[in-house]
């Protein structure tokens, strides 16, 4: 009964800070899409006008050669830079992100598509593993930071974190596919499985997942055990763990207690690493031949394809607005005290 | 079970409330020059149904000895000797474990700073009250909600509304309410406060004090206040305990020991307090700096350094605490009755 009041407030804070975020990452999103209209535009060479200027070499007339390249790019290679930004503007509202150079005729967006499967289901498994596993161990190297374990699992923290994580993979790849061959030594799946719902296909897509996981996984592993054992050390020393002892809490309880304090920090960071994810791992997509976001992006830019890099910078700008956004609404959900901040 | 065993024991309980007594409590603290001690052979005895004010400058072991009594010391400390009695739960210093563990919060609460945040800032009170009550096998959850929503409007507040609270959304003195109900709820007869008004202002200070003194009443406790405020003290305790340097330099009824102070460091505390009326250079602060665990002398007196009334004696002899009309004195000057001091002095 006396509840209902606040809960609507509440609700009406939560939708309230909702909205402002949506409207601040499309602002965002505008910002990067604007920059990276600019920036190609604005290239030395103006790679625009310079595919516009070699179809015309190649024999099309100005025309088809003006209407290829605004396929290809979204927007018109010639007329004032303004009603080339409203034209490109006009194609982004639509989801057109132009067409590929290097794989001629397709569509940026469907390569984005194509690479992206390749690219988020390993990384988020390797993310949410890593996670798990260091924070899991974070709070033991922490509560036992006097003794031989606590070191261990701290060193071993330091240890990975500082090792890069190419060298991760190289000596994964080293050990697992050359010297020990348990596991392939690179491409996402074997070709003589029909692609489908069907056991051969998903075993060796599992399979061939699992160096690039294990790198992955090992690679953050460092930080966050780092950032776990130094939160629960923080925790620990706050007051209210000690109250709760002397009240004589279970320590089953006071064990909550401290965790969930200790964890509220991180859930940005995963929140953000999970946003970062469709930036692809370039170094792990090129060791273990993943064709995903990371290795799309390098090949974009090696061949000087400008589409696709304007459009794989958008989506990842797009990954990491969208986790901000739901980093800032998880504290919402999970800590009281931004809860209220934000209808104060 | 447990439930229905207790409550006959705590009717009785309810009768009268426990005594405690300290006796030769020694508490080191391991530092790299070795294991120093930040309370030192110290006896103190709470009548049954008092109050105890505990002074003592930052350092003077006050706070340790307060943990001693739940035997929470927190390492690197250690209680290296010395025995806690309490009526009806014994030597506390010999639980171990899960005894320990029910003995804190349902024997002897324990009410924290109220500037320290003694709460999980993720959980509301209510929610925390309810984990209390399930760590201490409480059968009605009913009953405890409305014991606190009871205490709290004891207390001058809306218990439904405090129990649906974060601790964020409570001011300080409203906090310190809420951690004496927590010390409470489950009818503790023991109750130990660790600066109860420290960082409060001076009018919930009063409350808080007018509050500790009324359910001490009522509830037929045994408390322990431990406070660097005479006027606090003066106000809420009926004996009073002076620390300094780990030991207990001075203890009896509060008026006795305010208006007739024996000690150098008892008179030296209290004329450092400024009076409302007069100069106030009239208030003169101890010279001097309280020892810290590395300073203090390994032999005599830990006042002598500071002491106007200093002897050959203070600077080899470590003055034993002497009990005399009920009030105990720990000086070679003053604390023993004349005719002792005479004859010591001729030997």
């Amino acid at each position: 009964m006396t509840q209902t009041v606040p809960g609507r407030h509440r609700a009406a804070a939560i939708a309230r800070k909702v909205a402002g975020h949506v409207v601040r990452g499309l602002v965002m999103i505008w910002a990067v899409a604007t920059i990276s209209f600019v920036i190609i535009r604005e290239i030395p060479g103006n790679p625009v006008l310079g595919q516009y200027e070699s179809l015309i070499q190649k024999g099309m007339s100005p025309e088809q050669a003006e209407r290829a390249t605004a396929v290809l790019y979204g927007f018109l290679p010639t007329g004032n830079l303004w009603q080339q930004y409203v034209g490109y503007l006009g194609s982004l509202l639509h989801f057109d992100l132009g067409r590929s150079l290097s794989t001629p005729g397709v569509e940026v967006t469907t390569l984005i598509g194509h690479a992206a499967r390749w690219t988020v289901l390993p990384v988020l498994a390797g993310t949410l593993l890593s996670f798990l596993l260091g924070v899991t161990m974070g709070v033991y190297a922490a509560i036992k930071r006097s003794g031989r374990l606590g070191d261990a699992l701290a060193l071993s923290g330091s240890l990975l974190h500082g090792v890069p994580v190419y060298v991760i993979g190289l000596l994964l790849t080293a050990i697992f596919a050359t010297l020990w061959p348990i596991m392939p030594s690179g491409g996402p799946v074997d070709v003589e499985f029909v692609p489908g719902l069907n056991p051969g296909y998903i075993g060796s897509l599992v399979h061939h997942a699992v160096l690039p996981v294990v790198t992955y996984t090992l690679a953050s592993y460092g930080g966050w055990i780092l950032a776990m054992k130094s939160n629960v050390v923080a925790v620990l020393g706050d007051d209210f763990i000690l109250a709760a002892e002397l009240r004589g809490l279970r320590r089953g309880i006071v064990f909550r207690y401290l965790a969930r304090n200790a964890i509220l920090p991180l859930f940005t960071i995963l929140a953000l690493s999970i946003g970062m994810l469709f930036g692809g791992s370039i170094f792990i997509e090129q060791i273990f031949n993943y064709p995903g976001l990371g290795l799309l992006l390098v090949n974009s830019i090696s061949s000087r394809d400008y589409a696709l890099m304007g459009g794989t910078f958008l989506v990842i700008t797009v990954g990491i607005v969208v986790a901000n956004i739901v980093a800032d609404l998880l504290y919402t959900v999970i800590d009281p005290r931004v809860r209220s901040g934000g209808a104060a | 079970m447990t439930a229905h065993t207790a409550t006959p024991h705590a009717a009785a309980r309810d009768m009268e409330a426990p005594g405690v007594r300290i006796r030769d409590l020694t508490v080191v603290y391991k530092t790299p020059a070795g294991e120093l001690p930040a309370v030192r052979g110290v006896d103190l005895t709470l009548a049954p149904g008092t109050i105890t004010g505990v002074v003592g400058e930052s350092g003077s072991g006050k706070s340790t000895l307060a943990l001693s009594l739940l035997n929470a010391v927190q390492p690197p400390g250690r209680i290296a000797a010395g025995s806690v009695e309490i009526d009806g739960l014994g030597d506390v210093l010999t639980l171990r474990g899960e005894d320990l563990r029910r003995a804190r919060g349902r024997e002897v609460g324990y009410v924290f700073q109220a500037a320290q945040n003694s709460l999980n800032p993720l959980k509301t009170i209510g929610k925390q009250l309810l984990d209390l009550g399930r760590s201490h096998d409480v059968e009605d959850p009913r009953a405890l909600v409305r014991d606190a929503r009871d205490l709290l409007a004891r207390m001058g507040m809306d218990g439904a509304r405090v129990l649906d609270s974060y601790q964020h959304e409570l001011s300080g003195g409203m906090r310190q309410r809420v951690g004496i109900m927590l010390a409470l709820v489950l009818n503790a007869k023991v109750v130990v406060l660790d600066e109860p008004t420290t960082a409060l202002d001076m009018i919930t200070q009063a409350t808080i004090l007018r509050i500790i003194r009324e359910v001490h009443e009522e509830r037929a406790l045994t408390t322990l206040v431990i406070t660097h405020d005479v006027g606090a003290v003066a106000e809420v305790a009926d004996d009073l305990a002076v620390m300094y340097g780990g030991r207990v330099v001075e203890h009896g009824p509060v008026t006795e020991v305010l208006g007739d102070a024996r000690h150098p460091y008892t008179r030296g505390l209290i004329r450092a307090i400024p009076r409302l009326t007069g100069d106030l250079s009239l208030a003169r602060a101890l010279p001097g700096r309280p020892p810290t665990l590395g300073t203090l002398p390994a032999q005599g007196c830990v006042f002598r350094e500071r002491c106007e009334r200093r002897m050959d004696i203070c600077e080899t002899d470590d003055p034993a605490a002497v009990t005399h009309d009920g009030r105990t004195v720990a000086c070679h000057a003053t604390g023993r009755p004349l005719e002792l001091v005479g004859r010591e002095e001729l030997v």
